[in-house]
């Protein structure tokens, strides 16, 4: 298998002359193109139709445009494939948000493709027969939905585009589609599951997260925990003032203070791995905000869930990020089925009764897309409410600027968690971090990110 | 693209990150690497490099620095509204031409009238207007305007057109920018074509006070400069601001960017930084100034004027965000500090 790019988005160190052209491709680490060419033209052309399809002002002429800038920038570096598709396929302020979220998905096809191709040429997936084929989404949903649509052409396209959409799907959509098959198959609530695999060298790139961990640790040590004891805070502890009185006769002499005890940072971390989220994240920096997790919060508890619930807590306090692939290869660890949170929260509420208690954090992280019940959902994070200290959410989507949690998943949840963010990269983090220092849980969450306000 | 546009490419055949990055370096330019590859995109293309992004954000300042970098000649063409052809291509220096006419005429022999016979000579003298064998209609009776200069500019590096807020000019001047950007070529009808030896490099500014038609950002990379980072606005800062103490600096970054998350009517940019930390490191550098001292109220409040621009804005600044902006900057100072 040759090598791929990964989701690296910075490798200037590695990589001293990243802009040579497809057929010099070798210096910068890609593989042959030559073979892969037609699907990752077509891929390219999908991925700008898609963008018209959501509303993106793309230029006539542009696909030929990313095609020859991609030539020039190969495939070494995400940040500057998506950079020179960037400056080639959007020509408003507007449109960069979506085109941020429609990147990823094409991001995971391209990569996909080059990864499935040997260094000869040779393609040796299984399942590559062009763009439709790749981008499908093979769980048994989608050949029902394929069943009903008359024009296999149009039933392609069609699925195509389904694929592409990164699961903004509010509320309201859902319901009016309720009777288009494609839409309602772009979620699977089975979803075929597959071995989680990643190189190792794409969770030792990027930027370390070190600093914005620590002030995440910082943000999250200052929610206030539910007990009080004594100390310099500014309320008036009554009970106490009370007690002491009775030995002055009655008179209270002096006002005890109370304040909220503070506790060592306990998490546990619910993680979505539905193909949903999955089309959505980079895979990368999500495991390296868990092994991080892991390693700066004592005790962290990881669970991965889509149609299963999986503890991965050892992989991921694996010492390197190889023996972590390596650990969950040898766990056999699956991702990409479909969301359910319900089950999820059920499964673990029964199987690991003290996971959750009023000293631990829960960061959920997913999109919110449940495919079970949503009666379900609701009574599960009503039971987190009350069961931990705080219930953050981190959605990948909501770092659109259009973005609101009207999905079904979303509606139902959001009243019961302390705060929801966006969930992209380390910014998101830093963003997350910096809220909870300002504000503990007070009046915080994604639509306080001044980052929105600026996107808008 | 035309050809013209592939010769400019070829120019920059041999151009990398690093190249480019070092332009940036050596000119003081703090870039992001979406700005340094998509600069060399358009470099390698050979296409205009359409630049959008909020007031103060260093979307001119790009222009500026490669025409220093690459020690080019910046050719400015700063739009406005009713911004006409003749002020942006070629104007013909009528004073002149009238001149060299009547000198001609003076120099040129009586011919008596004869009717419709010298009505007709006149006419084409009036045409041709000749004087001692040379047009009035030549090159040395041409005002060269900032499209047109960057043309014919001779010389081995292509010079830098900066056409400055294009959306403020009106719609026909776009059609006409097309013309230009199509083919690197312009024709004169007294003159000729006039063509590029070495196409410009192209940089567009726009504020998007109006959307801009789709034939002209087909013909551009697009190119969004996003808001500074706190670091990024520190570097910049710190280089661009040097007299200024390195801790004082990082609060007046950390203050700028408090600031930047209150609904202002007018958002200060890097300029507006860059403006204020000067306006600090100047009030500092008295006898009694002291350099390195934390950032206080007062300095705030006294040169508050160099970030907001709108009263609105500046009676926004009451105790309570004051004590904020404060508050960021002694974060910020001590980040800096370790």
């Amino acid at each position: 298998m040759s090598r791929y790019p990964g989701d690296r988005e910075d490798e200037h160190e590695t990589d001293p002359d990243p802009f040579v052209g497809i057929d010099e491709g070798e210096e910068v680490g890609a593989p042959d193109i030559a073979a892969a060419r037609d699907r990752v033209v077509t891929t390219l052309i999908e991925f700008t139709r898609e963008l018209e399809r959501a509303g993106v002002e793309v230029p006539a002429n542009a696909s030929v445009e990313a095609a020859r800038a991609l030539v020039e920038v190969g495939f070494g570096s995400k940040a500057r494939v998506r950079t020179a598709l960037k400056a080639t396929l959007v020509s408003r302020r507007a449109d960069l948000g979506t085109f941020d979220r429609l990147f990823e998905v094409l991001w995971r096809r391209l990569t996909d493709h080059l990864s499935g191709i040997d260094s000869d040429g040779e393609d040796r997936r299984e399942n590559v027969g062009g763009f439709a084929s790749i981008g499908a989404d093979p769980d048994s949903d989608s050949e029902a939905a394929v069943e009903t649509v008359s024009d296999p052409d149009e039933g392609d396209s069609r699925a195509a585009s389904a694929n592409w959409r990164p699961a903004t799907g509010r509320a309201d959509e859902e319901s009016e589609d309720e009777d288009d098959p494609i839409r309602t198959a772009r979620y699977s609530p089975t979803g075929r599951s597959e071995r989680l695999s990643m190189p190792a060298a794409a969770l030792t790139d990027g930027d370390p997260l070190d600093r914005t961990m620590e002030r995440l640790t910082r943000g999250l040590a200052s929610i206030g925990g539910r007990r009080w004891q004594a100390g310099g805070g500014d309320r008036a502890d009554a009970r106490r003032a009370l007690r002491r009185s009775f030995g002055t006769g009655g008179t209270v002499v002096s006002i005890p203070r109370r304040e909220r005890t503070e506790t060592i940072v306990r998490c546990v971390l619910l993680v979505d791995v539905s193909r949903s989220v999955l089309d959505t994240i980079d895979r990368a920096f999500l495991i390296r905000f868990l092994r991080a997790a892991t390693a700066e919060w004592q005790g962290a508890r990881t669970f991965l869930f889509d149609t299963s619930v999986r503890e991965v807590s050892g992989e991921l306090a694996a010492p390197s990020p190889h023996a972590t692939v390596e650990a969950f290869r040898r766990a056999e660890t699956e991702w990409g089925g479909g969301t359910r949170i319900a089950n999820a929260i059920e499964r673990i509420r029964r199987a690991h009764p003290d996971a959750i208690d009023r000293t631990t954090t829960v960061f959920v992280i997913s999109d919110g897309l449940e495919t079970g019940e949503v009666d379900a959902l609701e009574a599960g994070m009503s039971w987190l409410s009350r069961r931990a200290r705080a219930v953050l959410w981190a959605n990948p989507l909501a770092g659109a600027p259009e973005y609101e949690p009207t999905c079904r998943g979303m509606a139902v949840s959001v009243p019961y968690v302390d705060g929801l963010f966006a969930f992209g990269g380390p910014d998101d983090l830093e963003e997350i971090a910096r809220q909870l220092e300002r504000r503990g849980t007070n009046s915080i969450g994604y639509e306080h990110d001044p980052r929105r306000r600026a996107r808008e | 693209m035309s050809g013209n546009g592939d010769e400019r490419a070829k120019a920059f055949a041999d151009l990398t990150t690093a190249d480019v990055q070092e332009v940036f370096d050596r000119t003081d330019y703090v870039a992001g690497d979406d700005i340094v590859t998509t600069v060399l995109l358009a470099l390698r293309l050979g296409k205009p490099l359409l630049v959008e992004g909020a007031p103060g954000a260093g979307k001119t300042e790009l222009a500026k620095v490669l025409a220093e970098g690459f020690d080019s000649e910046l050719i400015r063409l700063q739009c406005y509204e009713g911004l006409a052809a003749e002020n942006t291509l070629y104007e013909w220096n009528y004073t002149k031409q009238l001149l060299s006419v009547q000198a001609g005429e003076r120099t040129s022999p009586s011919v008596p009238d004869t009717g419709t016979e010298t009505e007709e000579r006149r006419e084409r003298e009036a045409e041709e207007s000749e004087t001692g064998g040379t047009s009035v209609f030549g090159e040395e009776y041409l005002m060269e305007r900032p499209l047109l200069r960057a043309l014919s500019t001779d010389g081995e590096t292509p010079p830098v057109l900066l056409i400055d807020e294009v959306d403020r000019a009106d719609e026909e001047l776009e059609a006409l920018l097309l013309e230009v950007l199509s083919d690197f070529q312009v024709s004169i009808p007294e003159f000729g074509t006039v063509s590029a030896g070495v196409p410009p490099i192209v940089v567009i500014t726009s504020n998007r006070t109006r959307g801009l038609s789709d034939a002209l950002k087909r013909r551009c990379l697009y190119l969004h400069v996003e808001p500074p980072s706190y670091e990024k606005e520190r570097t910049i800062v710190d280089r661009k601001v040097p007299e200024l103490d390195g801790a004082v600096a990082a609060e007046v970054c950390g203050a700028t960017h408090r600031l930047r998350q209150e609904p202002l009517l007018k958002q200060p940019g890097v300029a507006e930084t860059l403006d204020w930390a000067r306006a600090v490191a100047a009030l500092r550098t008295g006898e009694n100034g002291q350099k390195d001292g934390d950032l206080t109220p007062a300095e705030i409040e006294n040169t508050l004027g160099c970030l907001l621009k709108e009263v609105e804005d500046v009676t926004r600044v009451d105790s309570e965000l004051l004590e904020s902006l404060l508050e960021s900057a002694r974060e910020a100072r001590a980040r800096a500090e370790g």
